[in-house]
């Protein structure tokens, strides 16, 4: 290469610079704009509601329903559940959050447990979420529930043979066959939980040590599981149940067999679910969306991520009837919240990855 | 001047000391309840996962750099680009391709299971040698940017001398050549060094267990930040052991004294085993680059066939706008204040000048969420005194996310100013100052001008960082900015790889000009280090 010397390149590099710059500088002078873009949906003379949300898949259509059906637009920003709700906690009276809107039941109750949420009476709520699904003070609510079941081979896992509980993973015919996801999954901490929640600290060791002495493989992805599954990488694994009917949806038919935990206490079952925050700017606004979610919005909410709608008269898709009926674990869900902790020091010891 | 120094050393120490001040209550309990479990583990793979990363790096970068500095070959050319490009492709990205080609469940793997046998034995994907070898080729041309520009100012007479007199190329290399590279070695080797300590992205694809991994167990799996905070402490220990050992070892270093004018080492033909190199290099390109680009544009093309190209925010336009604007002021911050960090420890020159500039460069030994939170913290107390005019807050704020992306970089923009300003020598300076211009003056017509390649150098490694950031951008973004790695987090997190197909082959294209820039500062202008 020839080499060329002198201010050529120099002033080449400024100019660089300086549009870099002024690029920026244009764009600044925009960026109230962009925000008006994104919450322009509404009439305009309604105060929006701002969202932190935690879930984020298909989730701009919904709120873009409920302006239309309340003309109250929603701006929102996505996140980490627990970002997020640190994020509220230091913000503190000047949160730009006026509702926190997460995928794990102990993210919303360490809010809760925070004074981050607001205490919120309405009669429209109770009456659309069962109790076992909400805060016992009304700070939040489940708008959908999601089942953590266990999923197997069609092709090399005989009927007679399908795990019938978490416990029942331990079996030591299990050996080698095992997917699981990680300790760092909020997935896997919540399970956890609520094993201590129903079977006490030891209970719950001693599930989890049959876990890891089967030498699990763990992915940290439920789709990537269920590949696994199909791959033969393993034979059974353990995911949330809205995976496999997405995955068939866009992939088409596969040799998965997906079955309910049948052993008690049953299902383990955890919620997306909201809370209006202590510091709301617009509470009024974010309990109406909240209400909406719960009741007009629920198939929408529900079925965009094939989950369980949490108002039990909305009927789920029929690709879940498909499932058949299940016995749900009766531990309220705030329980297990503030197990956390402890499930994660447990799965620590046990040498769970 | 000291002021210029203090003001800065303050606003990016006062984040790191509100969270790090934990440690002086030590949460006992959660420190040895890791001990007893996974903190050994955490340190051993931390240290294989840095030497073996940074050596790799160090070695592959070198080599392939000397073989386009030293050689003439068809295509040579285009190489020297092509191998430069792979630092365009986040290792989060590239980590997640690797994954889901050669995993057990991948086509790899598939085909392996297939020729072998169902239960034949297949090596496990999700470790540290994979892991390594990801972040090794997304990382290595830190190196071999900086080796490209020590072996282009190599002097031609010392380079023939030494070859004749040693009677093998080998021999000249080694007693020459790399002598004359060792501190642009050492300098792309601590950057990388760096990376891998933060990183928390990719070592999480991969299950491999670093203490970054573990600050983040610690703060959301135990739900303690205090501890959380003080496990990044060791990080940051960590970090200025590095720094430290890098001054050590450049103190030693001997530079090549050609000056400007000597004459450049004359490329040699190559034959017979050196073609085996340049297959080798090409390898690297195909593997580092070729390939998960390929798959990403596999999986654009997908998307755009189901018509997923947009994400809950909007669509490219949107992320790409919040892109430039995230990364142009955080590039525009960090040089100035750069620049000013430089000027006022080059006009002081003392000990303590020099402790203050140092300080400065600090953030970058923490993984970006942990500034994020620490910026987060002193942000909402600023928030709350109500000394801002009412209405305005800084939290949720782009100030307040383009200040933490300045305590997490401004190490990459200090170092390259410090060598613009430093390249002005003490005697034009005297005599800029003898003819009656004050220090303002100094700065803005002699020493500015000279400098402006080190500072497109600092911009340009700034640049290349931001725009791949994600955890501090997640965490302080305000409503309606969303940068393209926002978006391909929420596709892969959700494991819809195929969504994240356009916004991650964009990112790759945004970053591709930051790296070019830096590529064609280390092969065409004067040399300036990092």
């Amino acid at each position: 290469m020839t080499v060329i010397r002198g201010s050529g390149t120099g002033l080449r590099a400024t100019v660089a610079v300086v549009l870099f710059a002024t690029v920026a500088w244009a764009a600044a002078g925009c960026g109230s704009g962009t925000e008006d873009a994104s919450s322009g949906s509404g009439d305009g003379t309604q105060q929006p509601v701002s969202v932190y949300i935690g879930r984020h898949y298909g989730i701009e259509p919904v709120f873009e329903e409920f302006t239309k059906a309340t003309g109250i637009p929603v701006v929102f920003t996505t996140g980490k559940d627990a970002e997020l709700r640190e994020r509220i906690k230091v913000e503190g009276p000047n949160t730009q959050a006026d509702v926190y809107l997460a995928a794990d039941a102990g993210n919303l109750q360490l809010a809760a447990d925070d004074g981050l949420l607001a205490s919120v009476d309405s009669p429209v709520l109770t009456g659309a979420v069962p109790e076992r699904v909400r805060a016992a003070d009304g700070s939040w609510y489940a708008l959908s529930l999601r089942n953590r079941t266990i999923i197997t081979s069609a092709d090399r896992v005989a009927d007679t043979d399908v795990p019938t509980g978490y416990e029942a993973l331990g079996d030591p015919r299990w050996k080698g066959r095992l997917c699981l996801r990680p300790s760092t999954s909020a997935y896997t901490q919540s399970l956890v939980s609520s094993l201590i929640a129903d079977r006490g600290e030891d209970g719950a060791r001693a599930v989890v040590d049959g876990w890891v002495a089967n030498e699990p493989t763990y992915i940290d992805s439920d789709e990537d599981m269920i590949e696994a599954v199909v791959a033969g990488q393993c034979d059974v694994a353990v995911i949330n149940h809205y995976y496999l009917p997405r995955t068939v949806a866009e992939a088409g038919p596969i040799p998965v067999r997906l079955t309910w935990p049948t052993d008690p206490p049953g299902v383990h079952q955890n919620i997306s679910g909201a809370g209006v925050t202590a510091n709301a700017a617009n509470p009024e606004g974010a309990r109406r969306l909240i209400e909406w979610l719960a009741t007009d919005g629920q198939r929408s909410f529900a079925d965009v991520n094939y989950e369980f709608p949490a108002n039990q008269t909305v009927p789920p898709r029929d690709e879940l009837v498909a499932f058949g009926p299940y016995t749900v674990d009766s531990v309220a869900v705030r329980e297990f919240g503030p197990l956390q902790a402890q499930a994660v020091r447990l799965l620590d010891e046990a040498g769970y990855q | 001047m000291a002021v210029v120094l203090g003001v800065t050393a303050v606003v990016v120490l006062v984040p790191l000391v509100a969270l790090l001040s934990s440690l002086l209550q030590p949460s006992i309990d959660v420190w040895s309840h890791l001990w007893s479990t996974r903190l050994p583990g955490m340190l051993v793979t931390t240290t294989v996962l840095v030497v073996g990363v940074t050596v790799g790096a160090a070695v592959l970068g070198t080599a392939l750099a000397w073989l386009v500095a030293a050689h003439r070959f068809p295509g040579r050319g285009l190489l020297v680009w092509l191998l430069a490009l792979p630092l365009a492709v986040p290792a989060y990205v590239s980590g997640f391709v690797w994954l889901d080609t050669f995993d057990e469940a991948g086509p790899v793997g598939q085909w392996w299971t297939g020729v072998a046998g169902a239960d034949s034995w297949y090596p496990t994907v999700r470790s540290l040698p994979w892991a390594a070898l990801v972040l090794t080729l997304a990382l290595y041309p830190y190196v071999y940017l900086l080796a490209l520009a020590a072996f282009r100012d190599l002097p031609a007479g010392q380079w023939e001398t030494a070859r004749v007199l040693s009677g093998s190329r080998w021999r000249a290399f080694r007693e020459v050549a790399l002598p004359a590279a060792r501190g642009s070695v050492i300098a792309g080797s601590v950057l990388v060094a760096l990376e891998v300590l933060t990183d928390v992205g990719t070592v999480r694809l991969f299950n491999v267990q670093t203490v970054a991994d573990g600050v983040f167990r610690v703060w959301f799996g135990l739900a303690d930040r205090e501890a959380a905070t003080e496990l990044a402490g060791l990080l940051l220990l960590a970090a200025v052991a590095v720094l430290l050992a890098e001054r050590r070892l450049a103190a030693r270093r001997r530079e090549a004294t050609g000056g400007r004018d000597a004459a450049r080492i004359e490329p040699e033909a190559i034959h017979g085993r050196g073609a085996v190199a340049v297959g080798g290099a090409v390898a690297v390109v195909l593997v580092a680059l070729v390939f998960p680009v390929g798959r990403l544009v596999a999986w654009t093309v997908e998307a755009v066939r189901r018509g997923t190209t947009a994400s809950a925010a909007g669509g490219i336009d949107h992320h790409l706008w919040s892109s430039l604007v995230v990364t142009g002021w955080t590039v525009l911050a960090c040089v100035v204040v750069g620049v000013a960090v430089a000027v006022a420890a080059r006009w002081g020159r003392g000990r303590r000048h020099r402790a203050l500039a140092g300080a400065t460069t600090l953030g970058y030994g923490l993984p970006g969420p942990v500034i994020a939170l620490g910026v987060l913290v002193v942000l909402a107390a600023i928030d709350r005194t109500g000394w801002l005019p009412r209405g305005t807050l800084l939290v949720g704020s782009l100030v307040g996310l383009v200040l933490a992306l300045v305590v997490r970089y401004l190490a990459l923009a200090v170092k390259p100013a410090e060598q613009a300003v430093g390249r002005v020598g003490r005697s034009t300076e005297d005599a800029a100052r003898a003819l009656g211009a004050g220090p303002a003056g100094v700065v803005g017509r002699v020493q500015l001008p000279l400098a402006v390649q080190g500072l497109a150098v600092a911009g340009a490694l700034v640049a290349l960082d931001v725009v791949k950031e994600l955890p501090a951008t997640l965490l302080l973004r305000p409503f309606g900015v969303d940068t393209l790695p926002v978006w391909v987090w929420e596709a892969s997190s959700d494991s819809r790889w195929v969504e994240a197909g356009p916004p991650a082959l964009v990112l790759v294209a945004l970053a591709a000009i930051p790296t070019a820039l830096l590529l064609r500062l280390m092969v065409r202008g004067r040399r300036v280090d990092w």
